[in-house]
C-alpha cells in the first residue's frame, strides 16, 4: 500500500512511464503480432487422433480441396463451357502456386475407362480438341452419364454444372487464397456462373470476416460504454481512467504474446471482451470508493483521500484480480494450445488492470485534486434519498424475504440445468455465416448438385498385407459405403471398391449388373494390375497403400457441422464389429474429422477447467476470508451465472463452440469480483461493529452501486455486438449481456441472502458484540 | 601474368574443342544411331520390376518378356510370373513403325478372357512405373531437335552429351539430356528437365552387357525427383535370335502362357 501511494504520488512521472510502455507495446504488437490462421496449428499434434490423421493424410495424399463449380443455364455440353473447363484445369496450377500440376481433377483431366464387346478403352472424355458438333457433344454426354466414376461426382445429374476440384497445399494462406480465387472465378464468368466452395474458402472467409467485423463493431462498443460510463459516473476524469485501464490491460496482454513469440489465435478476440468487462469493474469500484469518501467528508485532503481509498480498496481489488487471474490460469490445463495461451494472457491483462486501477486513481487525485463529485452531494441530494430508499428497499427485501431470492435463483438454476440439456456441441464454420451470404449460397449450390463440400475419411487398417484384395473385406467396405450413403447428408463415397466395381463392369462390356465386387481374389488383383496398366496408378494411391494393408474411404458430406460428423461416425461404428472379425480396425482422418475431435477436446477442456477454477476460487476465497463457508457461498453467483449461461444457450439454440464456451469464463472473472467486493465490504462494516442490517444497507449502497454500474456499462457496450452482421459476434454480445446481468443480480440477491443467513447463524464472522461502535455508523448515515 | 595467360589459352582451347561445331557428328545422328542400334530379330528375357513409392514401400513384379521385330511391326508379349495373384496375366502389344497407334491386348486368367485395350494416353506410365511408354523405346528421334552439348567420360566411356528438345511441347518435360557412348550408341544416363532447368526424372544405367553381339541394359533405375518415386528394372536370362514363331505373339499364346 505504501508502495502504491509512493508510485501514484509521482503522477506525472507515472503517466510518462505508462505512455512510453503502452506505446512500446502498441508498436511491438503492430510490428510483430501475427495472426495464426492455420487451424492445424491449433491442434495438439501429439494427440493420437491427430497424429493418426496426419499420418493417414500423408499416406493417401488427403488434402483440403477447393471446389469450383461451373454452371451453365442449359447444359455444360457445349463447346464454350467445355473449353472453359479445359482452360481452367490447365491454368489453375499456373495461376496458383498452392495448386500442384497434378492436383486438378475435372471432366478434362479425368480418365474415362469404358468397356465394350471387344475390350476396354482408356482415354480422356474430351480434349485437347473441344467437341463442337451436336453429334460429338451428344456422344460426350452419353460417355459421362454412363460413367458412375464421374456422373454425379464431377458432373451434376442435370448436366448443368461441372466441378473442377483442386487440391491445395495445406501450408497455404487460406485467407489470401480465398480472395484471389474469388477474383479468379469472376474473370471466367458469363454465360456460365462460377461457384467456389470447400473448406479452405470457408476458413479463409471466416479468418477475414470475424476479426473485420470485430474491428468494425469494437469502436461502437467503446462509444456506447463511454456514454454509459459518463452518465453513471458523471465524471469525465473517471471515465477516461476506466478506458485507460481497459486499453492498457488489453495492450499488456497482446504485447505479452509478442514478447513470448506466441501468435494471435482466433479465440484471442475474446481477450479484449473479457478484459473490458473485468477492467471496468476495477475502475468503477475505485471510483465508487473515492466518491463515497468524498461524500463522507467533502473537505478531505488529497493525501487523506488517497490513504482512505487505498485502505479500503487494495485488499478487495487485489484479491479480486488474483482470484480471477488464477481462475483463468485453470484454462492452462487445456490440451488445446490457444486456450492455454488465452488463459495465461488474460491473467496478465487482469493483473495489469488491477495494478493500474490501484495506481491511476490515486495518481489522478494527486494530479487533479480531490474530485468534485463530492461537492455535488448537495445538488444530487434530491435524487439521493430515492436512490438510497430503493437500495434500502432492496436490502430490506433481501433480509425479510430471503426465500424469494433463493426461490427465484433455484427456479432459474433448475431452468438453466434443463436448458443445458439442450445445449448442442457444434463447430461448423458455415454456421458462422448468414443464410443468405455468398459463401452459404455457394456451399448450398455445390451441396445440392454434387456430393458435398465437406469430407470424412475412414481409414481401414488390416493386420496383414494384401488384405484389401480379399473379396470379403471389399464387400464389407461396399456394405459400409452403401449404408452410410443412405444418409441424406452424405452425397458420395469413394474407395477402392469403386475402382474394382468399375473394372468388373468394364470387363463385362459395361453391363450394369456387373457393378459389384467379384468373389475372386485373383480377379480383383488382376483388375487392379490392369488399372495400373491403364496409366492412372496415382488415383489408386489415394485409396490404397502399396501393401494393400491400409485403405481410405472418402465420404462427402453436405454439412461441415460437427454434430453431423458425430452422427455419421455413429453409423460407421455399427460396422466396426464386422471389420474386427476380418482383422481390420477403423479410424478416421481428414481436416473435418480433426476439427471435430478438436471441438470435443476444447469443450471437455473448457468444462474441466471451469470446474477446476470453481474449486480454486472456492479455496482462495476460503483462505482470504479464513472461512470455508465464505469460500462456498462465494462461488454461488459464479455457479448461477454459468448454469444460466449454458441454459440460455440451450434455449436460444446457441451452439457451444470455442468462442461461446470461453464466455463462461466471464462468469468466473466477474462473479469473483462481485463476490469479493460484496463480502469484503460487508465484513469490514461488521468488523467496524455495524449490525447485520446496517452492513447490508451499506454494502448495497457501496458495492451494489458499483456492481450495477459495472454491469450496466459493460452490458450497454456489448449489447452493440448484438447488432453485428456476423452471427458468432452476435452470440458473444448476447451472452455477455446475459452473464453480466445474472452475475450482478445473483451477487446482490443470492449471495447477499447467503451472507446474511451465515451471519445470523454466527458463521460469517466471529464478532465481539462489545466492540460495536455506533459512532461510525451514525456518522456515515448522517452524510448519506 | 604469364601463367594466367597460359591457363586462359588452355581453357579456350578446351572450350573450342568441345564446341558442337567442331564435333564430327550431329546430335540428330547420335540419337538416330541409338534408335537404330541392332537389338536382334527377337529377344527374350526375365524382367524384375521394383516400384518404390515416396514412403519407401516397394512393389515387386516379375515378367517374362518376348519381343520380335520384323522392321515394320514390333511385337511384344509379357507374362507375369509374380506376385502369385496375377501370375499368368499376359499383355500383348504391336507397335507399328508407320506411326499407327499400338494394338494392345490383355489376358486376365481369373476372367478367362482376352480383351483389347485401346488407349490414347501414350505418354503415360508404363505399367504403373516411373517409366513411360516413350522411355521404353517408343519415341522416335524425329520427334525432337537434338544438339550435342559436350563430350564427357562416364564409367570410362567417351560419351556424347545430347540435348533433345521436343518439337511438339509436352507438359511432362521441356527437354532431355542423354549421355550416349561414342560408337556403341548406348545411353548410360538420361535426365528430364523442366522449363526452369530442374531435373524432374533421371534414368541411370547400372549394368549393361553385350549378349550375342547386342548391347543390353540389365539394370536401370528411373527416379522421379518430384514425386520421390523410383522404378528399377533388372533383366536376366537375356537371349537373342531364338527364332520365335510368328504365332507366339497371339491371343492364343496369351492364354497358354510362356511355353515356347
Amino acid at each position: 500500500m505504501h508502495i502504491i501511494r509512493t508510485i501514484s504520488s509521482k503522477s506525472l512521472f507515472l503517466l510518462l512511464i505508462l505512455l512510453i510502455l503502452t506505446s512500446m507495446g502498441i508498436v511491438a504488437i503492430a510490428q510483430h503480432a501475427r495472426l495464426e490462421t492455420d487451424l492445424n496449428e491449433y491442434m495438439p499434434s501429439t494427440h493420437p487422433a491427430f497424429s493418426f490423421s496426419d499420418e493417414s493424410e500423408k499416406l493417401f495424399g488427403i488434402t483440403d480441396r477447393i471446389l469450383i463449380a461451373i454452371e451453365h443455364p442449359d447444359t455444360i455440353f457445349n463447346a464454350g463451357t467445355l473449353e472453359k473447363i479445359r482452360d481452367i484445369s490447365l491454368d489453375l496450377p499456373a495461376s496458383f502456386p498452392e495448386i500442384s500440376d497434378d492436383g486438378v481433377t475435372s471432366l478434362y483431366t479425368a480418365y474415362n475407362i469404358t468397356g465394350s464387346e471387344w475390350g476396354m478403352e482408356v482415354g480422356s472424355f474430351y480434349g485437347p480438341d473441344i467437341p463442337s458438333s451436336a453429334e460429338s457433344l451428344g456422344f460426350l454426354r452419353e460417355q459421362v452419364v454412363s460413367n458412375e466414376m464421374i456422373y454425379g461426382r464431377n458432373i451434376s445429374k442435370d448436366t448443368k454444372a461441372s466441378l473442377i476440384i483442386a487440391e491445395v497445399d495445406p501450408e497455404s494462406d487460406v485467407q489470401d487464397l480465398q480472395k484471389r480465387l474469388i477474383n479468379y472465378a469472376e474473370s471466367w464468368e458469363g454465360p456460365e456462373t462460377l461457384y467456389i466452395a470447400g473448406r479452405p474458402i470457408v476458413e479463409g472467409a471466416l479468418a477475414q470476416l470475424g476479426p473485420a467485423d470485430m474491428a468494425r463493431m469494437f469502436p461502437m462498443v467503446m462509444i456506447v460504454m463511454i456514454t454509459v460510463l459518463l452518465i453513471l459516473l458523471r465524471s469525465v476524469r473517471d471515465m477516461i481512467l476506466n478506458m485507460v485501464i481497459v486499453l492498457v490491460g488489453i495492450v499488456a496482454a497482446f504485447a505479452g504474446m509478442v514478447i513470448v513469440g506466441v501468435p494471435v489465435y482466433a479465440v484471442d478476440t475474446m481477450i479484449p471482451v473479457m478484459l473490458i468487462a473485468i477492467g471496468v469493474a476495477y475502475g468503477i469500484h475505485m471510483h465508487n470508493a473515492i466518491h463515497h469518501e468524498v461524500l463522507k467528508n467533502p473537505d478531505i485532503g488529497k493525501q487523506e483521500l488517497v490513504d482512505a481509498v487505498l485502505k479500503a480498496m487494495v485488499r478487495p481489488v487485489f484479491m479480486a484480480a488474483l482470484t480471477t487471474a488464477i481462475g483463468f490460469m485453470a484454462l492452462m490445463t487445456s490440451q488445446v494450445l490457444p486456450v492455454r495461451y488465452f488463459g495465461l494472457f488474460s491473467s496478465i491483462g487482469v493483473m495489469t488492470e488491477m495494478l493500474l486501477a490501484l495506481v491511476l486513481f490515486p495518481a489522478s487525485i494527486y494530479l487533479f485534486g480531490v474530485p468534485r463529485t463530492g461537492l455535488t452531494a448537495k445538488t444530487t441530494s434530491a435524487q439521493q434519498p430515492m436512490v438510497r430508499m430503493k437500495r434500502n428497499r432492496w436490502g430490506q427485501f433481501q433480509m425479510r424475504k430471503p426465500g424469494v431470492s433463493i426461490g427465484i435463483a433455484l427456479v432459474c438454476t433448475a431452468l438453466g440445468i434443463a436448458g443445458t440439456m439442450n445445449v448442442w456441441i457444434d463447430t461448423s464454420f458455415l454456421a458462422n455465416f448468414e443464410k443468405d451470404s455468398d459463401i452459404v449460397r455457394t456451399d448450398t449450390f455445390v451441396n445440392t448438385h454434387f456430393g458435398g463440400t465437406s469430407s470424412l475419411n475412414v481409414i481401414l487398417s488390416a493386420d496383414r498385407e494384401q488384405a484389401f484384395k480379399d473379396p470379403e473385406v471389399l464387400q464389407a467396405m461396399d456394405m459400409l459405403q452403401r449404408n452410410v450413403l443412405e444418409q441424406e447428408v452424405v452425397g458420395n463415397a469413394f474407395s477402392l471398391t469403386d475402382f474394382i466395381k468399375r473394372m468388373h463392369k468394364v470387363m463385362h462390356a459395361d453391363d450394369k449388373s456387373y457393378s459389384l465386387v467379384p468373389d475372386s481374389q485373383e480377379l480383383i488383383a488382376q483388375y487392379l494390375l490392369l488399372y495400373e496398366f491403364s496409366g492412372d496408378p496415382e488415383t489408386l494411391e489415394s485409396v490404397i497403400d502399396y501393401e494393400y494393408r491400409n485403405a481410405n474411404i472418402t465420404f462427402q458430406l453436405k454439412s461441415d457441422s460437427s454434430a453431423v460428423m458425430s452422427e455419421i461416425i455413429g453409423i460407421i461404428e455399427n460396422h466396426e464389429e464386422r471389420f474386427e472379425e476380418l482383422g481390420i480396425s477403423l479410424k478416421y482422418a481428414g481436416s473435418g474429422y480433426k476439427a471435430f475431435v478438436f471441438s470435443e477436446l476444447l469443450l471437455q477442456g473448457q468444462v474441466a477447467s471451469l470446474l477446476l477454477s470453481f474449486v480454486i476460487v472456492a479455496i482462495l476465497l476460503a483462505m482470504l476470508f479464513k472461512s470455508i463457508w465464505i469460500g462456498m457461498i462465494g462461488t454461488v453467483p459464479i455457479a448461477i451465472t454459468a448454469i444460466i449461461n449454458f441454459g440460455i444457450m440451450g434455449v436460444f439454440d446457441i451452439p457451444l463452440s470455442s468462442a461461446t464456451a470461453l464466455i463462461s469464463s466471464i462468469a468466473i472473472g466477474i462473479g469473483v469480483d462481485y463476490a469479493i467486493h460484496l463480502i469484503e465490504h460487508y465484513r469490514n462494516r461488521r468488523l467496524e461493529g455495524n449490525t447485520i442490517e446496517e452492513a447490508t444497507f451499506s454494502s448495497i449502497r457501496h458495492t451494489g452501486r458499483a456492481i450495477i454500474y459495472n454491469a450496466l456499462a459493460v452490458m450497454g457496450g456489448f449489447a452493440v455486438l448484438m447488432l453485428s452482421v456476423f452471427p458468432p459476434n452476435r452470440q458473444v454480445g448476447t451472452l455477455i449481456v446475459l452473464n453480466m446481468a445474472t452475475s450482478a443480480l445473483g451477487t446482490l440477491s443470492v449471495l447477499l441472502v447467503a451472507i446474511i443467513a451465515l451471519d445470523k447463524r454466527g458463521l460469517f464472522i466471529r464478532t465481539d458484540k462489545t466492540s460495536i461502535s455506533h459512532e461510525i455508523t451514525s456518522q456515515e448515515e448522517s452524510i448519506v | 601474368m604469364k601463367r594466367i595467360g597460359f591457363r586462359l589459352m588452355a581453357s579456350i582451347f578446351v572450350m573450342i574443342m568441345s564446341l558442337p561445331l567442331f564435333a564430327q557428328i550431329s546430335g540428330a545422328e547420335v540419337m538416330r544411331h541409338v534408335f537404330e542400334r541392332p537389338t536382334g530379330e527377337d529377344m527374350q528375357a526375365t524382367l524384375n520390376m521394383t516400384i518404390t513409392n515416396a514412403r519407401g514401400s516397394a512393389r515387386e513384379r516379375s515378367i517374362m518378356q518376348f519381343r520380335q521385330d520384323s522392321g515394320t511391326i514390333e511385337k511384344k508379349i509379357m507374362f507375369f510370373t509374380a506376385p502369385a495373384d496375377v501370375r499368368n496375366t499376359s499383355f500383348l502389344s504391336f507397335s507399328y513403325s508407320d506411326g499407327r497407334s499400338d494394338d494392345q491386348w490383355i489376358y486376365l486368367p481369373a476372367l478367362g478372357r482376352v480383351r483389347r485395350i485401346a488407349s490414347d494416353k501414350s505418354n503415360e506410365s508404363f505399367m504403373g512405373s516411373d517409366f513411360t511408354y516413350d522411355d521404353m523405346g517408343a519415341r522416335h528421334p524425329e520427334e525432337d531437335n537434338h544438339t550435342i552439348l559436350r563430350e564427357e567420360v562416364v564409367d570410362g566411356w567417351q560419351c556424347y552429351v545430347v540435348e533433345s528438345v521436343p518439337i511438339v511441347p509436352n507438359s511432362e518435360y521441356a527437354k532431355t539430356v542423354s549421355w550416349v557412348i561414342k560408337d556403341e550408341w548406348i545411353g548410360l544416363k538420361k535426365e528430364f528437365l523442366a522449363t526452369d532447368g530442374s531435373v524432374t526424372r533421371r534414368l541411370v544405367i547400372d549394368a549393361y552387357e553385350k549378349a550375342d553381339t547386342v548391347w543390353v541394359i540389365t539394370d536401370m533405375t528411373m527416379t522421379n525427383l518430384r514425386k520421390q518415386t523410383s522404378t528399377r528394372i533388372r533383366m536376366n536370362e537375356v537371349s537373342f535370335n531364338n527364332n520365335l514363331r510368328e504365332s507366339f505373339f497371339s491371343e492364343r499364346q496369351m492364354q497358354i502362357g510362356p511355353r515356347t
